[in-house]
């Protein structure tokens, strides 16, 4: 019998369709008797779509202006 | 396809061909899309050191190469292709085990009773549509700081997967790791960002 921690840490592979057969029912049939996990498994969802919404950048100082600028000359064999 | 278009309504044997050109409003439009992303994967492969030096290389490389490249992947993964390659070799032979069996915990065990049941509700977030969300400033911020602050490998399968829309098979083989691992590095990571915006709502 699969508990809310399951869910917690299969949440990721359950909503990406990524488990074995037996599993993803197992965990289906709780997630249809608990609201917390159906509410977890909605952030979760939302997390995915926020962050890709959002498309946070990692942190760097390249002047990135500059890089196209070199990246240009070199192409075209300017000095 | 209209030969003046702007970068973005280009397809991409038409961007190809611009760089190739040496339009300078397609060289700042594929550096802007897709040096963050280089930059995951070389900080995932290599670690912060190296990264930026790894990804420049990189570029370099890309862009004398381009007039051979062949279309057979996306120019995306063919960037980070090229720069996992890169990042790989730099790091020669050392060795870099990921050990999976840290403690790590989606949900910490207080938030469970001893038979794995949660003991507080989850509660329902207030939150906006995603065309909102990109006007809250605050929330941007916080998922913009947990983000850089995840492990590298976790934020470079997560920029790949779910920012970027790539498959777990490419994923696997740019940044060499199993599949399995790959999995729990994203779950991890949608994990952090997901505490990180639940604090976010209940403050």
């Amino acid at each position: 019998m699969f508990e809310c921690k399951d869910i917690a840490e299969e949440a990721s592979n359950y909503l990406d369709g990524d488990l074995p057969l037996g599993k993803r029912i197992g965990l289906f049939l709780h997630i249809v008797i608990c609201s917390c996990c159906r509410e977890y498994l909605q952030q979760i969802k939302q997390t995915i779509s926020t962050v890709a919404t959002i498309k946070p950048q990692e942190r760097h100082s390249t002047d990135t202006q500059a890089l196209a600028e070199k990246l240009r000359a070199l192409s075209k064999g300017e000095p | 396809m209209k030969k003046n278009a702007p970068p973005e309504q280009l397809d991409e044997k038409g961007l190809i061909a611009k760089l190739i050109d040496g339009d300078a409003a397609a060289f700042e439009f594929v550096v802007n899309q897709y040096h963050s992303t280089m930059l995951s994967v070389a900080r995932a492969i290599i670690g912060d050191a190296f990264a930026d030096e790894v990804v420049q290389e990189a570029w370099v490389s890309a862009i004398k190469a381009l007039p051979r490249f062949e279309g057979r992947a996306s120019l995306k993964t063919w960037l980070l292709q090229i720069t996992s390659n890169g990042a790989k070799t730099r790091l020669r032979r050392e060795s870099r085990q990921l050990s999976l069996d840290d403690g790590w915990q989606a949900e910490p065990d207080s938030k469970f009773d001893h038979r794995g049941h949660r003991i507080d509700d989850v509660l329902p977030w207030n939150i906006d549509t995603p065309e909102a969300l990109l006007e809250n400033e605050q929330l941007r911020s916080v998922i913009e700081t947990a983000y850089q602050k995840l492990p590298p490998q976790q934020r470079a399968v997560l920029t790949m997967y779910d920012m970027g829309g790539m498959e777990m098979t490419e994923i696997c083989n740019i940044l060499d790791l199993s599949a399995s691992n790959a999995r729990v590095l994203l779950h991890r990571a949608r994990t952090t960002l997901h505490h990180s915006i639940e604090k976010y709502q209940e403050s």
